[in-house]
């Protein structure tokens, strides 16, 4: 069991030393960040020569929407890329018979290769985390300047009561909004739904015979998956009175592809609104089990598969 | 030699069908489960209506299809602003429609758009100098009034926590429509949601001192109940907030004849 353990690390490491070298994993990386950082200035596009209180709301919700949705879609790509490459690149380079013929088995290889890339996908976005911290504070150090530069203006709003609580509630809202705890449940998710992407992918490579059938298929199925929650409600409440065909096929859905459109709940974090950790967990917990049962398929699959 | 490989793909679509099977149930509930989770806190605010697909144009069809629903909101949110310095007041009126059904729950959506529709456009309609009939000029301000008020309106009722959105519409019927009683409810409303500043808590009450005397029993009820909601202390950290309260409170139990052992200041 360890010495299977420390063969699934081993060529974890070994898979996350050659995402690195991959020149496009870097350069996707490279947008994500370049991306995230000038949200700043889509923020101040948005409210041109504007910087009253309740427009600083609208500014630090551009920047947070500008910076998740770039993890998000980054991360996709990326995750995407990076695993659909794995099976093909070690049979084009038929580095995958080396590593056979030794004392490793195919489950092994498989979740070593996902580990690796479950360790890029953490590095990556944990990168694009701190570009994203960064920026906020940015936004921040902007807000908080231009609240003391309006209020200068006025003279002696310090004795004035009414002016001082406005003061007070200006700069609360914009600290408010920027340090938000609720941020990192909000990348957790994130992280959690590249993840489910990444293992639908390395399913989909397990039986596919070209990455490109394995790019195109991921991603429609995770374009699906948007509307499964959809499917999933139609199919138990009119299930019975379609056609066997058209219940069929709504069923698959419903049944096999996973709900992406759940982890929409980061939407209602950006936007301010209290998301309980409970209900967060209840989503990470059915990612987890999904990433599971998807990993036994593809081991299962890749353990017959003719190499 | 050939029912070998038969038999081993047979195999494994017999043990994948299996693990598949096992799950799929747990899968579907366990969605269902977070479905009405989610549900019951509104999360979802997005159903995808054939307008909002017209609206939207392919390109953002498949971003919101893609969960970059903020995202494009926000995309959308720009060309507001590029329709409002342009004042295409019709063209703002239907991104900001398109912004707010993508994402309901985002406040500063329907604060913004409320703002931009009752408040630009009304007064952009006002002075419209292409007009030159001032009925005219009126009804078309009063229409973006109305639109404003509409959009304020859904905005609260998806997010009733939010206080600027009440103060906002209290502010719109305060100002512009001058309705005074409505103002003050709104106003009440805002005070009582989490984060409102203290000093609206005194503006329910100064909107039937606005109403010049229109309603002095429901002024009376509103300064009273501000008065005892106070606290003794509270009182004394805003003498320029107590000394007002007094003097109104006293003016109309005497204008009221308000039994003396019924007034709060008797003497």
């Amino acid at each position: 069991m360890i010495s299977s353990l420390h063969r699934i690390l081993i060529i974890g490491r070994n898979t996350l030393t050659e995402a690195v070298r991959q020149k496009v994993l870097s350069v996707l990386l490279v947008f994500a960040l370049i991306q995230i950082s000038s949200s700043i200035f889509i923020s101040q596009l948005a409210t041109p020569d504007l910087d009253a209180a309740g427009l600083f709301a609208e500014q630090i919700k551009l920047v947070k929407d500008a910076g998740c949705g770039a993890i998000g879609l980054f991360g996709f790509f990326i995750a995407l890329l990076s695993t659909a490459l794995l099976i093909p690149q070690e049979l084009d380079k038929r580095t995958i018979y080396t590593i056979l013929a030794k004392p490793v088995r195919r489950a092994e290889f498989l979740l070593g290769k996902f580990l690796g890339v479950v360790l890029l996908l953490a590095l990556c976005v944990a990168l694009m985390s701190l570009a994203f911290a960064a920026t906020l504070y940015w936004q921040e150090s902007i807000g908080l300047a231009t609240v003391e530069a309006n209020y200068g203006q006025v003279g002696d709003w310090q004795h004035n009561a009414h002016a001082r609580e406005m003061h007070d509630n200006d700069v609360a809202l914009i600290i408010h909004q920027v340090r938000d705890p609720q941020l990192v449940e909000a990348i957790v998710l994130i992280f959690a739904k590249i993840i489910m992407t990444a293992v639908i992918a390395l399913l989909i490579s397990t039986f596919a015979t070209s990455w490109i059938f394995t790019i195109i298929t991921t991603f429609l199925v995770y374009l699906i998956g948007h509307g499964e929650g959809m499917a999933r409600t139609y199919w138990l409440a009119h299930g019975a009175e379609t056609t066997i065909w058209q219940s069929g096929l709504i069923g698959l859905i419903a049944l096999l592809i996973p709900d992406m459109n759940s982890f929409t709940i980061v939407d209602e974090i950006l936007a301010g609104h209290q998301v309980p950790w409970h209900d967060v967990l209840n989503l990470l917990c059915y990612a987890n089990v999904y990433v599971i049962v998807l990993l036994a398929v593809s081991v299962v699959i890749f353990d017959y598969r003719e190499l | 030699m050939n029912d070998f490989p038969l038999r081993l793909r047979l195999r494994r679509a017999a043990l994948v069908a299996l693990l598949l099977g096992l799950w799929a149930p747990f899968k579907v509930a366990w969605e269902q489960q977070i479905s009405r989770q989610q549900d019951e806190i509104r999360y979802h605010g997005l159903v995808m209506t054939r307008e909002l697909r017209d609206g939207l144009g392919q390109g953002l069809t498949i971003g919101v299809l893609s969960g970059m629903r903020s995202v494009v909101a926000d995309i959308i949110w720009l060309n507001v602003t590029t329709a409002w310095e342009n004042q295409e007041w019709f063209r703002m009126g239907g991104l900001i429609n398109l912004c707010t059904s993508l994402q309901p729950r985002a406040a500063v959506f329907w604060d913004m758009g409320g703002w931009h529709l009752a408040w630009n456009a009304s007064v952009a309609a006002m002075h419209d100098k292409d007009q030159p009939n001032e009925l005219r000029r009126i009804k078309a301000s009063r229409y973006w009034i109305d639109q404003g008020l509409d959009v304020y309106k859904r905005g609260i009722e998806n997010n009733p926590e939010y206080w600027r959105l009440w103060r906002d519409t209290a502010m719109l019927y305060d100002q512009r429509l001058k309705d005074y009683p409505k103002a003050a409810y709104y106003y009440k409303e805002a005070s009582k949601r989490p984060g409102a500043p203290v000093f609206l808590e005194r503006f329910p009450a100064l909107m039937y001192d606005k109403y010049h005397g229109n309603d002095d029993q429901a002024a009376y009820a509103e300064w009273k109940e501000l008065w005892e909601r106070l606290t003794p202390e509270e009182r004394e950290m805003k003498e320029h907030w107590k000394e007002k309260i007094e003097n109104n409170i006293r003016e109309l139990e005497r204008k009221l004849s308000v039994p003396k052992e019924k007034r709060i200041f008797p003497n």
